[in-house]
């Protein structure tokens, strides 16, 4: 109601806003503020439209998960974490393990989340995960199973939200396929009743390793540890939609005030793995979604390569 | 606590303290008479009711046959809870006493169960293992407040002790599977008369002092703790060591200050010891079945022979 | 089995597994303004304990809380399912809760609650890595995060914890360290008024050895609080964004 109290004044708003100072302009317009700058084609914090914040991907953070990662878009932050555990597959996909994934808002992320009740965010972008993950071909659970039919990884994905500003989803999914791309399966050994342990890195210096092959002479053999072959990874860009204008990668400011939010999920150039509007004001035609298509072609080829950077700089520590 | 304190009752309370005579003319450190009764719950283990002025706690001990705790075969398991009746006071009604419950019981929990290795424990951990690694005593105290006025953790803490001393455990009779490989079989005795007692020695009392103004006092009433800046509740074993260490209330307190009042807390403790062990004269094996009660008239009579601290 | 235990925690020649002396704390990193949409935030590392402090308002009180005249403080601790090696363990409700509790006691007695009456400021933690001592690393982080968030306090609020392995005094202890120990002594302290705001201690300990383990506790606050005082002074500054502080070592007492 605000909002429509503020844009029927018009005139008054811009009257007011030429004696104000910015600040308080953006405080008691939001919309208005955020609409002077989209006319002149650029951001509040400075970008065009299209182009989403710096990006910063660094692997291996937290010693005590087999995987994981922190994620800077901007201000937002994520950190995941990858802990295995064996289990047993189920009956029907015996050669198959499991991902658990659980994505959580605490309290210190954003001043809209209080403690006792999970955010309604969370939830949505919970589920929102949970289906591009299953859905893309990133990680193949055939990958996790270690014995078919009797044992297998269970990989439990756990993603924090550090700092909420703008664009969740899309975080919080690179930070998943970041953490998926530092999980280092531990070596485990399978004696004969087929009961596996895993062995701890110095145990593995005592003892000399034995091929699986070779290992049917010992009372127990070995499964190397290694690390995923992973899929290519799923990118997912947050569009605003707002009048005639198109954003990339909203801040919460943005988000907040703009009219309608359009989430496109890629994992190569030409292959669509979600396109996600829920209603909102602006009747997104076809030709708008093409073009948020076509934005997130571009900020896939960008975030493929900070992944690389990301592995590689890994690597050289 | 207390709602609607007027100005006037609150400089008395203030003044009367400074002056070292309080509203129900008690010295600074003067105790109220109380009153210990044993035995009150048939069915626990052990069981004890004390009555501090107007503030009124039970405590019992059940006893359950368990496993030991993983990595410690050779101990026994000991836990403390307290409860809040909501007829005690009216902000415990709901949720209201769940965060005092909470920190009375982390507070006992602090005193009686020492460090994570379980070392300094009330109860020697040790002494309720039964066979090494499979079967071992469990021992449940819980403490419930029936009535509130004030210096609960100290009333808790006296019951549990109480308690503890009043609770049998009846024997186990091991027939078999010793070995490390068996399941241990055991028989518990069905007779009343065959029961052993806990060493409780060595089981701390709390003693809290309630900072008003300048002063601290020991035993303070509802009215009183309203008043406080800080308090601090210092568990002491009959060895005079320090068992347990909480702080209330925001106002910060210099290391001195927290030191000195350790060392009174410790003086307090061994008085109030040794009226317990008065009481315990009562409450011995043979007379077991019969509730005790012992009244404590003499206790400001030996609180001015033990423990006058000015 | 005492000497075995000790054996596991000390080396031959008196120094702990991580080659620090029993009177050492673990190199600290403290920094603020770790969550940007916060009022205030801080990020501290005592060795691989790690958490994360943020502080929202003053803000409009919960509707369900009764009239109040001055401020409140309200406190609220979590972990990360991955905090510890095991998973979830940390993560059980009745910890945090305690936690909760502990924080805010610690913190009551600094902040000035009738400079914002009748709202709320939330201090919300988050424990990304469970190393032993969090408890004081979150109080210390916290008020570094008040400080942070422009809240009138009286003082900083320093924390430190120690172990107590057979004779051992250990300060700062890991949680190797803590799940092996006879005691353990927290204390949090005002650091420029010497005044104590939270203290706790568990286990048997004769008085010497208490007011031995209060004072090195109380003087290793000290220093930690001398650091902790100069970064919110650098952040005020903007001299870069980062201040690493290695604690200035105690001398070895026999």
């Amino acid at each position: 109601m605000a909002v429509e109290e503020a844009s029927g004044s018009a005139s008054v708003v811009k009257d007011v806003a030429s004696s104000m100072e910015v600040e308080a302009f953006r405080r008691l317009f939001p919309l208005q503020y955020i609409e002077r700058y989209l006319d002149s084609a650029v951001r509040p914090d400075g970008r065009p439209l299209g182009r989403a914040r710096p990006t910063d991907v660094v692997l291996g953070q937290v010693p005590t998960t087999d995987g994981s990662a922190l994620v800077r878009l901007g201000n937002t932050t994520m950190l995941a974490g990858v802990k295995l555990e064996l289990c047993v597959p189920s009956a029907e996909t015996p050669d198959q393990g499991r991902i658990a994934i659980d994505f959580q808002m605490p309290p210190i992320c954003s001043p809209h989340v209080r403690p006792g009740r999970p955010a309604e965010d969370a939830c949505a972008i919970n589920e929102q995960l949970s289906i591009v993950l299953a859905s893309s071909q990133l990680l193949d659970l055939r990958q996790l199973s270690i014995t078919s039919g009797k044992s297998a990884w269970v990989a439990y994905l756990d993603i924090y939200c550090l700092n909420a500003d703008g664009s969740l989803l899309d975080a919080a999914l690179l930070a998943s396929a970041a953490a998926l791309m530092d999980l280092q399966i531990p070596t485990v050994s399978i004696n004969n009743d087929g009961k596996v342990q895993i062995v701890s890195s110095r145990e593995k210096q005592d003892q000399p390793m034995v091929d699986a092959e070779e290992g049917q002479e010992t009372k127990s053999k070995f499964v190397e540890g290694r690390s995923l072959k992973l899929g290519p990874v799923p990118v997912a860009l947050t569009c605003m939609l707002h009048k005639k204008h198109l954003l990339a990668d909203p801040t919460a400011e943005e988000e907040a005030v703009l009219q309608t939010v359009l989430v496109v999920v890629l994992d190569s150039p030409d292959k669509l793995i979600s396109l996600y509007k829920p209603g909102g004001q602006v009747v997104a035609t076809t030709s708008t979604v093409m073009d948020c298509i076509a934005l997130t072609r571009l900020r896939l080829k960008e975030v493929h390569s900070i992944l690389e950077e990301a592995t590689q700089t890994h690597e050289e520590d | 606590m207390v709602v609607g304190l007027s100005a006037a009752e609150k400089v008395y309370i203030a003044g009367g303290i400074a002056a070292d005579i309080r509203g129900d003319g008690r010295g600074r450190h003067q105790f109220r008479e109380f009153n210990i009764d044993t035995s009150v719950i048939p069915q626990a283990n052990g069981s004890a009711r004390i009555c501090l002025g107007g503030t009124d706690v039970i405590a019992s001990v059940k006893a359950e046959l368990s496993v030991p705790p993983p990595g410690r075969p050779n101990h026994g398991k000991l836990e403390i809870s307290v409860e809040c009746s909501p007829t005690a006071a009216p902000e415990f009604e709901g949720r209201g006493g769940e965060e005092l419950s909470m920190d009375l019981s982390r507070a006992l929990q602090r005193s009686f169960l020492g460090g994570t290795s379980g070392a300094g424990a009330a109860i020697d951990l040790a002494a309720l293992s039964i066979v090494e690694g499979k079967l071992c005593w469990a021992l449940y105290i819980d403490g419930l407040v029936l009535s509130s006025d004030g210096n609960l953790l100290d009333a808790l803490s006296i019951a549990m002790k109480a308690a503890l001393s009043n609770c049998g455990l009846p024997k186990v009779e091991i027939i078999g599977g010793t070995s490390p490989e068996e399941e241990p079989d055991y028989e518990l005795s069905g007779n009343p008369e065959e029961f052993t007692r806990l060493e409780t020695s060595l089981v701390p009392v709390i003693v809290t002092l309630t900072k008003v103004g300048k002063h601290y006092i020991v035993d303070a009433t509802a009215e009183e703790e309203s008043q406080m800046t800080a308090a601090v509740s210092v568990a002491v074993n009959k060895k005079g060591s320090v068992c347990g260490l909480t702080k209330r209330g925001g106002t910060g307190l210099d290391t001195s200050v927290l030191l000195d009042m350790i060392s009174v807390a410790k003086r307090h403790s061994a008085v109030l010891r040794r009226a317990l062990a008065f009481a315990g004269l009562f409450s011995s094996p043979n007379v077991e079945k019969r509730p005790v009660s012992f009244c404590l008239l003499l206790f400001r009579r030996l609180d001015a022979n033990g423990c006058r601290t000015k | 089995m005492v000497l075995e235990t000790q054996k596991a925690l000390l080396k031959s020649d008196g120094t702990r597994l991580d080659d620090r002396l029993p009177t050492y704390v673990r190199p600290a990193f403290l920094k603020t303004g770790a969550v940007k949409v916060a009022a205030g935030s801080a990020y501290a590392e005592f060795g691989s304990t790690k958490v994360i402090v943020s502080v929202y308002g003053p803000r409009e009180s919960k509707k369900a809380q009764a009239f109040s005249d001055i401020g409140r403080l309200n406190c609220d601790v979590k972990f990360t399912s991955f905090a510890t090696p095991l998973r979830g363990k940390a993560g059980q409700d009745i910890g945090d809760k305690e936690f909760s509790v502990l924080l805010h006691k610690a913190l009551e007695g600094a902040v000035d609650l009738h400079s914002f009456p009748k709202t709320t400021v939330d201090v919300f933690a988050l424990v990304l890595q469970s190393d032993g001592g969090d408890l004081p690393a979150i109080i210390t982080c916290a008020s570094m995060a008040l400080a942070d968030a422009g809240i009138v306090m009286r003082d900083i609020v320093a924390a430190i914890s120690l172990s107590c392995v057979g004779k051992n005094l250990l300060l700062d202890p890991t949680y190797k360290e803590e799940t092996q120990e006879d005691g353990s002594v927290m204390v949090a302290i005002m650091t420029s008024r010497r005044e104590i705001t939270q203290v706790t201690l568990t286990g048997e300990w004769s008085s010497t050895k208490a007011s031995e383990a209060l004072e090195l506790c109380s003087d290793a606050c000290q220093k930690l609080g001398e650091s902790v005082f100069l970064v919110p002074k650098v952040c005020i500054e903007e001299i870069g964004n980062f201040a690493i502080f290695q604690l200035p070592r105690p001398p070895l007492r026999n």
